[in-house]
């Protein structure tokens, strides 16, 4: 029970922490930082259960979510590089306007 | 029933095969040859049919499923052919009268642009007639039952240069289409009321429909057939379709569409059985057919025209025996009509055809065109006269034999009987008529254009001659058409007999006196009563009352389509429609472009939808 309860509020926790990185923090690399620990929010969930419920397939779900969040970050990053200005600036999302109505 | 013999297969395989060959690759390679693998076709489903028949004279029947056709909830439909005593009686006509006429159309349409198309059309209507003798339950009979429809659609506006082409197929499609609405409906009722529309699930069980549903399941198909075998009120549809060419008329008066209803109302016989008091009906609406149509014929002068009527004529003398003697009447002149009246109507086709250099390329003649054409058309003179005396009824001709099995049914009722003696004297007058005044006589009158006939090509009176010559003599065909039907027939009393001879002879008397032979224009009667011919010429209003009720439903899609449609719907949606853009352009305004404010709406969207599955589960 009380791991359970340990478990849910640091996964709550840190899902809160992610999706404030993503909707106000500015600078790109900041925001892939809050998509990252939304999705180890969740993973330690399924980890948890997984453990909890001795199902070997949930760990498989876990160490496949970590995989293709590892791939998602050396993508998002390499974009994110590759923006970088002469002034060495770091990329922020208000410097990506071609939407704006 | 035994299982599916090979030449069952054949039935649909050739046709369905030839169709495809002749559409893919003559079609487009060498389009006047399209003949040849459709009359292999028409061999081929003859040779199968008439094997057939043997079989079936040794006491055989098959049937056999060859796929699943509709299968869901409570509702399962086979594709399945159903060849017992009847289909295999009729289909045998069908397939011989259409191979002939087919033949004939080679050496028709030789000169017509079309003629590649033509054959295609031709093969899809004889096609969809064999499907539908064989189909093995409604639903079956229904898709080769508007098949056959769509053909004809096809082929009387098969000349489509011409307006009154163009009318008449329209007539035709929509006046069948006042019928099938009855028709499916009745397979409707069938589906809810009993679960299955096969023949074979339906006949064996009389339990599944009790007596009342029976008369509203049978009083629907009938009025389904009423369209298709052009019986009154639905007939107006018939006189029209000869806008076609010739050998069209021919296939859809004898063979293949007319015969349709007919077959339905045979093939339902166990069913109209059981519904009280609907057979005497049925037997009522065919004897008023009868005479209306012999009256219609008599007064008419285009010679396809006469012909047409005479259909009506003969198409109500099969409902009459159908309702009045059970299948084998109906049946067995079904048989023998199809013979003369395909003949007749190739005779006309000959007519034309020798004509043409005088009509000027008119596709078709009256009788005034015509005259005397007995020196110049030896062999249709004598091909036109077999189909008359049979048509008429003279003994021993086949026709004779027919009507007598008829009119036995018919005399148990005074009505019937009388109006079928009408009928009987009626034929021999209006056949009478046509046959003195095309063939017979010098009439000097006729500004010359008999004078310039000249005999068809022997690909055109061969077929006819052997059509005529199987309508004079089916009468053999009565015995083993009723040991096949399992019946006994019921034959007519002599009283019978000698008062349709005398109506028959009394019709050819009086066809002689009204054709008024002798040189000098019209004849005296019909100059003096101009209201007469006018109310005939328009069937007593009900053709104008049958254009009127047309125009008022077409008035009234006029009506949805221009202000329905035109000034409240369409406006309406157009409004709806350009609100989203200007919606878009409202909010495209707000829209900062920055990746954080479609971060938050995504996460706004995610949370509402989580918040909405919870609730709900």
């Amino acid at each position: 029970m009380n791991a359970e309860l340990v478990a849910w509020a640091a996964a709550s926790a840190l899902f809160s922490i992610g999706t404030a990185f993503l909707l106000l923090r500015r600078q790109l690399v900041a925001m892939v930082v809050g998509i990252e620990l939304m999705v180890n929010a969740a993973n330690i969930l399924i980890v948890f259960h997984a453990v909890r419920r001795a199902d070997p397939q949930g760990l498989a779900v876990a160490l496949l979510a970590l995989a293709a969040a590892a791939a998602e970050v050396v993508v998002g990053f390499a974009l994110i590089l590759s923006m970088r200005n002469d002034e060495n600036e770091a990329p922020e999302s208000s410097h990506l306007r071609e939407l704006s109505g | 029933m035994s299982p599916l013999p090979a030449a069952a297969l054949v039935l649909l395989a050739a046709p369905l095969a030839a169709l495809a060959f002749g559409f893919f690759v003559t079609h487009r390679v060498r389009p006047r040859t399209t003949h040849l693998p459709i009359l292999a076709s028409c061999a081929a489903v003859a040779a199968a049919s008439l094997a057939l028949l043997g079989g079936a004279l040794g006491g055989a029947s098959w049937s056999g499923r060859l796929f699943t056709w509709i299968s869901a909830a409570g509702v399962q439909v086979h594709f399945g052919l159903l060849l017992d005593p009847l289909s295999v009686s009729v289909l045998s006509m069908v397939a011989v009268v259409g191979f002939l006429i087919h033949i004939y159309a080679v050496g028709y349409m030789r000169h017509d642009a079309a003629f590649s198309r033509f054959f295609l059309y031709f093969h899809l209507f004889f096609f969809a007639m064999v499907g539908l003798l064989t189909s093995d339950n409604y639903l079956q009979l229904y898709l080769f039952w508007e098949g056959v429809g769509l053909a004809s659609f096809l082929l009387i506006g098969f000349w489509q240069h011409k307006p009154t082409a163009r009318a008449a197929a329209w007539k035709a499609f929509l006046t069948n289409r006042v019928g099938d609405v009855g028709f499916l409906l009745a397979i409707l009722l069938l589906f809810r009321w009993t679960g299955t529309v096969a023949f074979a699930d339906l006949f064996s069980n009389p339990s599944l429909l009790s007596s009342q549903k029976a008369f509203i399941v049978g009083f629907l198909l009938f009025w389904g057939a009423c369209a298709k075998s052009a019986q009154f009120p639905l007939y107006v549809w018939l006189p029209d379709a000869m806008e076609g060419p010739t050998p069209v008329s021919a296939l859809m008066h004898a063979a293949t569409m007319v015969t349709a209803g007919v077959f339905l109302l045979a093939r339902s016989y166990p069913l109209l059985e059981r519904a009280p008091g609907l057979l005497p009906f049925i037997a009522l609406v065919g004897a008023f057919t009868a005479v209306w149509g012999a009256v219609g014929a008599f007064f008419r002068k285009d010679i396809k025209r006469i012909l047409a009527y005479s259909t009506v004529s003969h198409l109500g003398l099969m409902t009459l025996g159908r309702g009045g003697g059970g299948v084998f009447p109906a049946v067995f002149h079904l048989i023998v009509h199809g013979f003369f009246k395909a003949a007749l109507f190739l005779c006309a086709g000959n007519v034309i055809h020798g004509l043409h250099d005088s009509l000027g390329g008119a596709p078709t003649a009256t009788v005034d065109d015509a005259g005397g054409l007995r020196a110049s058309m030896p062999m249709t003179f004598a091909a036109f006269t077999l189909g008359a005396v049979s048509l008429a009824g003279v003994p021993p001709f086949g026709g004779f034999w027919s009507k007598e099995f008829v009119l036995a049914g018919a005399f148990g009722t005074p009505a019937l009987a009388a109006l079928g003696l009408l009928t009987a004297l009626g034929s021999s007058l209006y056949i009478g008529r046509m046959l003195f005044l095309t063939f017979l006589g010098r009439r000097s009158w006729q500004k010359g254009h008999a004078a310039h006939a000249h005999e068809a090509p022997p690909v055109m009176w061969v077929p006819v001659l052997l059509l005529s010559l199987g309508g004079a003599l089916a009468g053999f065909l009565a015995a083993p058409l009723a040991r096949l039907l399992g019946v006994e027939p019921h034959h007519a009393s002599h009283t019978v007999t000698a008062l349709s001879i005398a109506s028959m002879a009394a019709g050819f008397g009086l066809a002689w006196a009204a054709a008024d032979l002798a040189p000098g224009g019209e004849p005296a009667w019909r100059s003096r009563h101009p209201a007469l011919l006018e109310a005939v010429e328009s069937d007593f209003g009900w053709q104008p009352f049958c254009d009127r009720a047309a125009g008022a439903v077409a008035g009234a899609a006029r009506f949805l389509g221009d202000i329905v449609e035109g000034s409240i719907w369409d406006p309406g949606t157009e409004d709806a429609a350009a609100a989203f853009p200007a919606l878009s352009e409202v909010l495209g305004r707000r829209a900062r472009g920055i990746l954080n404010d479609y971060a938050l709406l995504m996460t706004a969207g995610a949370a509402g939808l989580a918040i909405l599955v919870s609730l709900c589960f």
